[in-house]
């Protein structure tokens, strides 16, 4: 996600993992683990000037 | 590769009918355990302030199903033009609308148009105002450069084709505009099981 933010256009692309996201269900939460699954918040800005 | 192409678009329409269903089931049926945390009890977790769901909507605080809370960044000013991108039942765009005032607008965009008219519903009862527009993210039915902010909130993940999402929202934000988007990422690649089951994408 992050990556695809720069790659359209965007500039201050910023990432921010969400503290205290979980899945309630422990076998989803097991599984989300394994795969490494986080919620995280982006910030980006268009340019103010040009176009993608 | 057209036979690559059709299964593509097979499974992304069953995948359109499974996420308005979830959705529309965790708006219908708020008080059902679900997988993932939803209602007052995540905006909660997320740091949603108590006193926006206390000023809220019932329905929209018990129907909401988002993975953090994108206000923690999206600075919405006065006056601002904000997107809503998957509105859902509303509870964020209500508080956008908030902090964008009298003299901004706040747009909902979602898949559902039941999901829309309810959002609209609930943002009247709140006392402010919402546009929703039935729509795609791959597709937002809004014109280039319309926004201040775009803000979304566990939606993006659910799209197979996330550069078309992203290319989507540089287009409808203004020059200098902004996103403060909250979405779920995987550190490794998805088993094809679990990216051919709908019932697991779009959860």
């Amino acid at each position: 996600m992050f990556r695809l933010l720069e790659e359209s256009g965007f500039n201050r692309v910023r990432a921010v993992v969400v503290p205290n996201f979980r899945f309630r269900k422990p076998a989803t939460q097991n599984s989300a683990e394994a795969y490494g699954v986080k919620a995280v918040l982006f910030t980006a800005t268009r340019p103010a000037t040009g176009s993608a | 590769m057209t036979d690559a192409v059709d299964a593509q678009e097979s499974l992304e329409a069953v995948l359109k009918d499974e996420i308005i269903r979830m959705y529309q089931d965790v708006a219908d049926r708020p008080e059902a355990e679900y997988h993932f945390f939803h209602g007052r009890e995540a905006a909660e977790l997320f740091g949603y302030d108590p006193a926006w769901l206390d000023r809220a909507p019932t329905g929209a605080v018990a129907s909401f199903a988002g993975v953090g809370n994108p206000h923690l960044r999206s600075a919405i000013q006065p006056g601002e033009t904000v997107i809503d991108l998957g509105s859902g039942a509303g509870l964020d765009a209500i508080i956008a609308s908030w902090s964008a005032g009298p003299t901004g607008n706040v747009i909902g965009v979602d898949l559902n148009p039941t999901m829309c008219l309810k959002a609209q519903a609930h943002a009247e009862a709140s006392g402010t105002r919402l546009q929703c527009h039935q729509g795609s993210m791959e597709d937002i039915p809004l014109p280039d450069a319309s926004a201040d902010v775009v803000i979304s909130n566990g939606v993006i993940n659910l799209s197979f084709r996330k550069r078309k999402v992203v290319e989507e929202l540089f287009r409808v934000l203004k020059p200098g505009g902004r996103i403060s988007i909250t979405d779920i990422v995987s550190a490794k690649q998805l088993s094809q099981s679990i990216v051919n089951d709908p019932k697991l994408w779009a959860s």
